[in-house]
This record gives C-alpha cells, sequence and structure tokens, in this order.
C-alpha cells in the first residue's frame, strides 16, 4: 500500500481525474473530501461491505418460488 | 413458477453500468413481472439467464421511505424530476415465512434511459439492509 503523509488542506489525484483532500482533522478523525467522476462509485467502506454481503445473499434463481406479501398486522 | 412464459419485451431491458455491489462483473438485466407474484418483480442478470434478484416496490412494504439519493447519483442517472426514476429494493428470500428488504441500496432506475443504478443512500444510517418483510409461503 502507498502510504503518503498530508497535512489538512493538501490533496492526492488519482488517475488524473479523482482528487482525495484532506479538509480537516479533529482528534481521531479526519475528515476527506473527495472530487471524482459521478461514474466513479465512492462509499463508507463498512456501508459498501455490508450492502454487498446483501447482494450475495439476495442473488437467487428465477425458478426460486416467491411468497405473498401479507397485510402488515395491525 | 412459469417464468419461462413471461415474454421479455425489448423495453424491460436495464442496464447498470456499475453494477450490484459485489456483481460488479453483470451491467445488463431484464425487468421481468408476472401478474401472479405481484408486487414482486425479478432482476433476471441478462448475461446468465440462471441469476437473479427478487426486487419489490419498498414503498410497499415501507409507506413513509425516504430515501435521500445522492446529488451525483441524480446527475449519473439523468434525473431531471422523482418521476423520472422507477426505484425498488432487493429483497432477499430466508426461507418460506421469512424476507427481508434492503432499504440503503435501492435500485434506482431511470425510466426512460434504462440506466440505473444501485444507490447508497445519504441517509443509510436510517435503514437497514435486512428490513423484515411480512411474507407468508404461498400455497400452491
Amino acid at each position: 500500500m502507498l502510504i503518503l503523509s498530508r497535512k489538512s488542506g493538501e490533496s492526492i489525484v488519482i488517475a488524473g481525474n479523482i482528487r482525495v483532500k484532506v479538509m480537516r482533522v479533529e482528534g481521531d478523525v479526519v475528515k476527506i473530501g473527495v472530487d471524482a467522476p459521478s461514474s466513479v462509485p465512492v462509499h463508507r467502506q463498512e456501508v459498501y461491505e455490508e450492502i454487498q454481503r446483501n447482494n450475495q445473499q439476495a442473488l437467487t434463481q428465477p425458478s426460486a418460488p416467491l411468497p405473498k406479501l401479507t397485510p402488515p398486522q395491525k | 413458477m412459469e417464468m419461462e412464459t413471461t415474454a421479455v419485451a425489448p423495453g424491460n431491458q436495464v442496464r447498470l453500468p456499475t453494477g450490484i455491489l459485489g456483481f460488479e462483473q453483470f451491467n445488463n438485466y431484464v425487468l421481468l413481472a408476472n401478474p401472479a407474484e405481484m408486487p414482486f418483480a425479478w432482476l433476471r442478470v441478462a448475461d446468465s439467464a440462471s441469476l437473479a434478484f427478487v426486487v419489490i416496490n419498498p414503498f410497499i412494504a415501507m409507506p413513509d421511505y425516504a430515501p435521500d439519493i445522492p446529488q451525483p447519483d441524480v446527475e449519473f442517472l439523468d434525473l431531471k424530476e422523482p418521476a423520472d426514476a422507477l426505484l425498488f429494493s432487493i429483497v432477499t428470500l430466508r426461507g418460506p415465512n421469512r424476507a427481508t428488504l434492503n432499504l440503503k441500496g435501492p435500485l434506482v432506475i431511470n425510466r426512460h434511459t434504462r440506466i440505473g443504478k444501485q444507490v447508497i443512500i445519504a441517509n443509510a444510517n436510517n435503514y437497514s439492509v435486512e428490513h423484515p418483510l411480512p411474507v407468508a409461503a404461498a400455497s400452491a
């Protein structure tokens, strides 16, 4: 892994069109700004992984039997 | 289930340029709805006929669902107004009487261009990826 030291307000550029900037450092929280083309997905890793895991569980076969939706219990 | 009887009209094709998270290799899908299975629908992987996701309009399960679609996604999908978007949530079948709904990462499709994306909503912290869906096994 490439490790770079950056100060608050400094950036790195990836592939010429993605800019990652350290906005602010407060204690152990680093605020990061990402400028990327809208075609490049940028996510917090934990949410990304949670959805990815759920998608893997959700993948099924077109022949899977579907349940019926039951009316909400009032 | 006679899924094979469902006609695949060209208009049912959906392109997901960034794929479904974890399945970035599949970009072409077919959206199929069998009236007997409503309100569920199928998002079938066009490149691999044996793979599919079950999807549903999330508002049927949660009428006050208020997903906040991030602006870069709105631009990516070229959505001019909310009515341009079709919204689906991916359903996970967990047993005959158990299913859950992913409310953090809905599928947003531009109904005119048929281009869609699995969007991580800006207010994902307010919702679950495993929201329980009230279901019962379909009687034969």
